[in-house]
């Protein structure tokens, strides 16, 4: 819990806010030119040098920013001790799941490539 | 005018309950403590905190319609009817309108508020340029009515460990003060996930300080000021 | 002090406490932001899925333009932009842009009435 404390969590939620915010704004401006996508060209972007890293950037900052935001919840509105810790430590696992998922995915279709 | 009001006597042992009250304004009676002395003469059981009844004390805050504010700085001309008073939210009641501000007292006593400077003492007194002295504005005027602690959320779920915008602004009054050198100190003690950094900016501070101020800006400028610290 | 060892009562009934927009603007942003937490796991899976082989990836497109999936995608559109939005008004004001009470109640309302809008508006563009 003390690892993300005080000043550098509100900095980790500010900076993945503004990664999230412009890659959301590339995602948005990209929507058009990859629309409809086929099975291919997706899993050749995913799997490329350009899209593999970004998708991968996308999570990690989607899961920083996540962690800083659900842990402000559960201090404000989860008091109990042990409580707390059970939900923190929920929370701590499906971050950390959905990281590797994410990542394995990511790493098979760059392998097969 | 018809009112609402919350009443808890613990001597009782009974749950706190809500009793209506109607009172005649009389020709004078300007403001919500206007009616409130002239209901005390109808029940003299009906307690609150009221002193200079001209908004410099801060004693009788309290849950207007919902909302916090001064019983003397309110006006009676446009409250809705019935007018419901409670006492400030999120505070331990003690009788009636009453409230224990222990807690909220000890969180301004943690950013030490007073002056701190270790220099040798001058000659005459620590001088002020006009523009320094401006910094101060904004941030002097808090009377300490706890109205926007009462009505900030996070200060309702970590009492014993936020702050609160009141102690915040004035925790910011004097690191603004140019005549403190502890502002490292206080920065240092500021830096904390409850103690400043459960603020999230909802501004329900700022929207019912009596005194106009905002505590939601010095907040502000205290994480700037941390920001610009460690970068 | 006798009175710490009594259990005194508070005044906290949310119901009857009239909260401002900021408030109602920054509430959301935790329901929003909860929403898009559960639905995480749910986007790394279909990400996961649509990676695997042709079929999973045309099954795939063909449930997420049913209807159904449109009508809880347009929740999460909700979500997302409310989210956005409110976390951009958000780092304005962490720098001095609209914190003064006034812009910050007018960017609260803007915020509250565009995240509905545009949903409403993938919705519309979804269904038909």
């Amino acid at each position: 819990m003390r690892l993300f404390d005080g000043q550098r969590a509100w900095v980790i939620q500010r900076i993945s806010a503004l990664l999230l915010l412009v890659l959301i704004m590339l995602a948005t401006l990209a929507l058009p030119f990859a629309v409809p996508l086929d099975f291919s060209a997706w899993r050749a972007f995913a799997g490329g040098a350009l899209g593999g890293p970004l998708i991968a950037l996308l999570f990690g900052a989607l899961c920083a920013h996540a962690w800083v935001g659900m842990r402000d919840i559960v201090l404000d509105y989860v008091q109990p001790r042990g409580l707390r810790f059970f939900v923190l430590s929920l929370i701590a696992v499906v971050l950390l799941g959905v990281l590797v998922r994410v990542l394995l995915s990511l790493a098979a279709v760059a392998l097969a490539a | 005018m018809k009112l609402s009001i919350y009443r808890f006597e613990p001597e009782s042992g009974n749950p706190p309950r809500m009793q209506a009250y109607e009172v005649r304004p009389e020709a004078g009676d300007k403001k919500l403590l206007d009616l409130l002395m002239r209901l005390r003469v109808q029940d003299d059981s009906l307690s609150f905190r009221r002193s200079c009844r001209e908004g410099v004390c801060g004693s009788d805050a309290m849950n207007i319609n919902g909302r916090n504010g001064l019983a003397c700085l309110t006006a009676l001309d446009g409250l809705k009817e019935p007018v419901v008073l409670r006492p400030l939210p999120g505070f331990p009641v003690i009788r009636d309108l009453i409230v224990d501000m222990t807690q909220f007292f000890a969180h301004y006593h943690s950013i030490k508020p007073w002056l701190i400077n270790g220099e040798p003492l001058p000659e005459r007194e620590r001088l002020q340029s006009p523009a320094e002295r401006e910094r101060l504005d904004g941030l002097y005027e808090c009377i300490l009515c706890a109205c926007c602690s009462a009505f900030c959320p996070s200060y309702w779920w970590n009492p014993d460990k936020f702050i609160g915008p009141s102690g915040l602004l004035q925790a910011y009054r004097f690191i603004a003060d140019s005549r403190d050198t502890a502002t490292a100190e206080r920065l240092d003690f500021l830096d904390d996930v409850y103690r400043l950094y459960r603020c999230r900016t909802i501004m329900n501070c700022t929207e019912v300080c009596p005194k106009g101020l905002s505590p939601s800006h010095a907040i502000e400028r205290i994480r700037l000021a941390l920001l610009r610290r460690s970068s | 002090m006798d009175r710490h060892s009594r259990r005194l009562p508070m005044f906290l009934n949310l119901a009857q406490i009239r909260f401002p927009v900021g408030a109602i603007a920054s509430i959301a942003h935790r329901v929003s932001g909860v929403l898009l937490f559960i639905t995480l796991p749910v986007i790394a899976l279909l990400l996961d899925a649509s990676l695997r082989s042709e079929d999973v990836f045309a099954s795939l497109r063909k449930l997420l333009s049913s209807p159904l999936y449109v009508v809880a995608a347009t929740v999460l559109v909700w979500a997302l932009v409310h989210h956005v939005l409110a976390g951009v008004r958000h780092l304005l004001m962490d720098v001095g842009v609209g914190s003064e009470l006034a812009r910050a109640r007018a960017s609260a309302r803007v915020v509250l009435l565009a995240a509905p809008l545009l949903a409403l508006l993938f919705l519309v563009w979804g269904l038909s």
